[in-house]
């Protein structure tokens, strides 16, 4: 019969077998990235563009489904503005609207917490994101004949414009915007970039879609604003479709094909039936 | 002078010896074997070849060339002979016009094999473009086969009455067999009147139809942009390179025809020596568009066109290129350029030497401009690059040479391989004589 003392040292094992088993579960726990990075779209409102990725058997990975709560942080306290969860790529999007009805802090920062709670499988994480609010507008100048668009970019709380920010111009096009101007457009004292826009530059309509923004400051985050300029060359409809060409449907044929394929076959026709109607000549002779 | 009745007597078909019955049984069982391998195909799918998506077309479009082109050979010596009304012409046109329609006939069977579904075959009109050079071969192919076929029966009507008169005692079947395919001939001046207008007419027409079924078989590769086959000069060299495999089959045939049915009163050394003439000259035609196909190239090829010259001149496919420059082109020329090279024997070996090289030749066409991509795929298997025929590519191929064979064989069988008629008349026989002997 096993006695009390020898009872104690196998319950005393099996605890430090279960704590065991319990540290290895943490250490098997991964702490997950969040990247968050704050976009305002003049005239549309703002969005901070979430993605949650983490160092998986030595490679960074995306990882997929993950809930992150957003908080706008207000001296210490986190309000909480909802919930977001990440896509099969880790990707998420969670629209702020006007950021104008958030409160920012003494420095004029708006500040937001992307948090992660944790699961079985991951560590909690978070990430801070602070920008300043800014605007930009653009608009079309011509300049000694010379289409230009005119960018300027102004620090909504000093109410004032801001010098020396680089401001990228491009048309937009359907994978990334065509760069217009110099490769860093820094503003002026008035806080302003003058670009010209290339001649030639195909639009629908003539009408060219320009982008004007400020990518990845420290600050302001990512600004952009968009304007639609009668700048461009009207894009015409390819109809050559429509045309008979060699490479065209089968109702689409070129004429001189047609004729020359259905002559031969009906001159080869013709000489067969010919001389068949010979035999049967020369049967009947 | 041998007289009417000796002249059918040599010139009447034979019954197979035991040699022919042996040749015969080889020809069918190759045959079987293909169409087993061929069945296998159907109903596996073309996984059973080697064939992958860059070599997507593999040994079947390399022997379906080496058939049209030799299917030319009808055109060119019938055609080209008749026309200018050459008499020597006499004892090779019928051998000729048997062999272009075996192969046209076979290049037919081979272009349907490379189908993967054959069943989907009514497609190909049904929604033919006709901007696509594979709508205008199918349109040239049955029109070939019907031309060549033409060209072989008109003529032959004169000798299968002859044939019907001769049977009449000795086999009555085939006297019958032979009535049915005379067409009622009686040799009256009304029907040699229309059996001469006919001749005429399609020796006219089988010239540009030959000319035509060469350049789009060339255009099916020249007009796809790909290196080795983006090429303007691809129609003359094919129609030159038909010529030269057109002619080695037909003097190897003759050779066989002339030894198997001792002929050599009827095809003399005469028409050995003009042959190897006729078929130097095709060959250094060809031997002309291979140094442009070639040479011209080497000073203006871009990279990837230069990566196809290497990897004939000393790549992969250089030992099969020189094999055939070398052995199928110029050892031909040097030694047909010689009276001694233009006997019989010595014809036969470069004439087979000329046939061999003309199949390798197509399939080097072929294959090595298909191992380099126009638009390559990145990460590609590693035997991509690389192609060699599968047993049931062999053995399906093998069959159509073979039955090819067989229908050449067959044919030789049972017409008579020398116009009888015709020869009658040049050696001044009184042809309507020679029947009456032969019916008292």
């Amino acid at each position: 019969m096993m006695n009390n003392k020898n009872l104690y040292k196998i319950i005393a094992l099996l605890l430090i077998f279960q704590t065991g088993i319990s540290w290895a579960q943490d250490e098997e726990k991964i702490r997950p990235r969040i990247k968050a990075d704050y976009f305002k779209v003049m005239d549309e409102g703002s969005y901070l563009e979430l993605s949650t990725s983490a160092r998986i058997e030595r490679k960074n990975r995306e990882v997929p489904h993950l809930e992150l709560e957003v908080f706008q942080v207000i001296d210490d306290d986190d309000n909480s503005l909802g919930k977001v969860t990440t896509s099969a790529e880790g990707k998420a999007r969670f629209q702020l609207g006007n950021i104008i009805k958030y409160s920012p802090d003494s420095s004029s920062f708006y500040n937001f917490l992307v948090r992660f709670k944790g699961n079985d499988k991951f560590k909690r994480a978070s990430r801070e994101v602070s920008v300043m609010d800014a605007i930009i507008s653009a608009k079309h100048v011509v300049i000694d004949s010379i289409d230009h668009i005119e960018g300027t970019i102004k620090d909504v709380a000093k109410d004032s414009l801001i010098e020396d920010v680089a401001l990228e111009v491009g048309v937009r096009r359907l994978f990334k915007p065509l760069k217009m101007g110099e490769e860093f457009n820094m503003t002026d004292l008035n806080g302003t970039v003058v670009v010209p826009i290339e001649k030639g530059i195909p639009g629908i309509d003539g009408n060219l879609f320009i982008e004007v923004a400020v990518v990845d400051h420290d600050d302001y985050g990512n600004v952009m604003q968009t304007i639609e300029a009668p700048i461009g060359v009207p894009i015409v409809k390819d109809a050559s479709y429509d045309e008979r060409s060699l490479w065209g449907p089968r109702n689409r044929t070129p004429i001189f094909i047609l004729v020359f394929t259905y002559g031969l076959i009906l001159g080869i026709l013709g000489i067969v039936v010919y001389l068949i109607n010979n035999l049967i000549k020369i049967r009947n002779s | 002078m041998k007289t009417s009745s000796q002249l059918i007597q040599d010139l009447v078909p034979r019954k197979y010896s035991i040699r022919g019955k042996l040749w015969v049984i080889t020809l069918v069982s190759i045959s079987v074997a293909g169409i087993i391998a061929y069945i296998d195909q159907v109903i596996q799918g073309q996984k059973v070849t080697n064939m992958n998506d860059y070599a997507l077309w593999g040994i079947y479009i390399s022997n379906f060339v080496f058939f049209v082109a030799t299917s030319f050979v009808g055109a060119t010596t019938v055609a080209i002979l008749r026309l200018t009304k050459n008499e020597w012409r006499t004892p090779l046109v019928r051998l000729a016009s048997i062999i272009a329609l075996a192969s046209i006939i076979m290049a037919g069977i081979t272009i349907t094999i490379d189908m993967a579904r054959p069943d989907r075959i009514l497609n190909l009109f049904v929604h033919a473009r006709l901007q696509s050079p594979i709508t205008w071969d199918i349109i040239i192919i049955p029109s070939f086969i019907v031309a060549s076929f033409l060209l072989l029966y008109f003529p032959l009507l004169p000798d299968l009455a002859i044939l019907k008169n001769y049977y009449r005692k000795r086999s009555p079947r085939l006297s019958k067999f032979y009535s049915r395919l005379s067409w009622n001939w009686n040799g009256n001046e009304r029907q040699r009147a229309i059996q001469g207008r006919s001749v005429r007419l399609i020796a006219i027409a089988i010239l540009p139809l030959g000319l035509i079924l060469q350049t789009i078989d060339a255009w099916l590769f020249s007009t796809t942009y790909r290196v080795g086959w983006d090429s303007t000069n691809f129609a003359p060299y094919f129609i030159s390179g038909a010529m030269v495999a057109g002619l080695g089959g037909l003097i190897c045939v003759i050779y066989i025809v002339r030894r198997y049915r001792h002929l050599e009163d009827y095809i003399t050394l005469k028409h050995f020596d003009r042959m190897g003439k006729l078929l130097v000259l095709a060959l250094l035609t060809y031997g002309y568009f291979n140094i442009n196909e070639y040479v011209v190239p080497l000073f203006t090829a871009k990279k990837g066109e230069v990566e196809h010259l290497n990897m004939l001149f000393k790549g992969d496919y250089s030992g099969l290129f020189w094999f055939v420059t070398i052995a199928g082109l110029l050892i031909p020329i040097i030694v047909l350029a010689f009276k001694k090279g233009r006997k019989p024997l010595p014809m036969f070996i470069i004439a087979l030497l000329v046939v061999v090289g003309s199949w390798w030749k197509r399939y080097v066409i072929v294959t090595p401009t298909l191992l380099h991509p126009f638009i390559p795929i990145q990460g590609v298997p590693e035997e991509w690059h690389h192609y060699s025929p599968s047993l049931h590519e062999w053995l399906i191929t093998f069959a159509t040479l073979a039955m090819a064979l067989l229908i050449i064989t067959i044919l030789v069988r049972y017409l008579p391989v020398i116009p009888i008629q015709r020869t009658a008349e040049e050696a001044g026989v009184e042809i309507q004589s020679v029947n009456e002997n032969q019916e008292s």
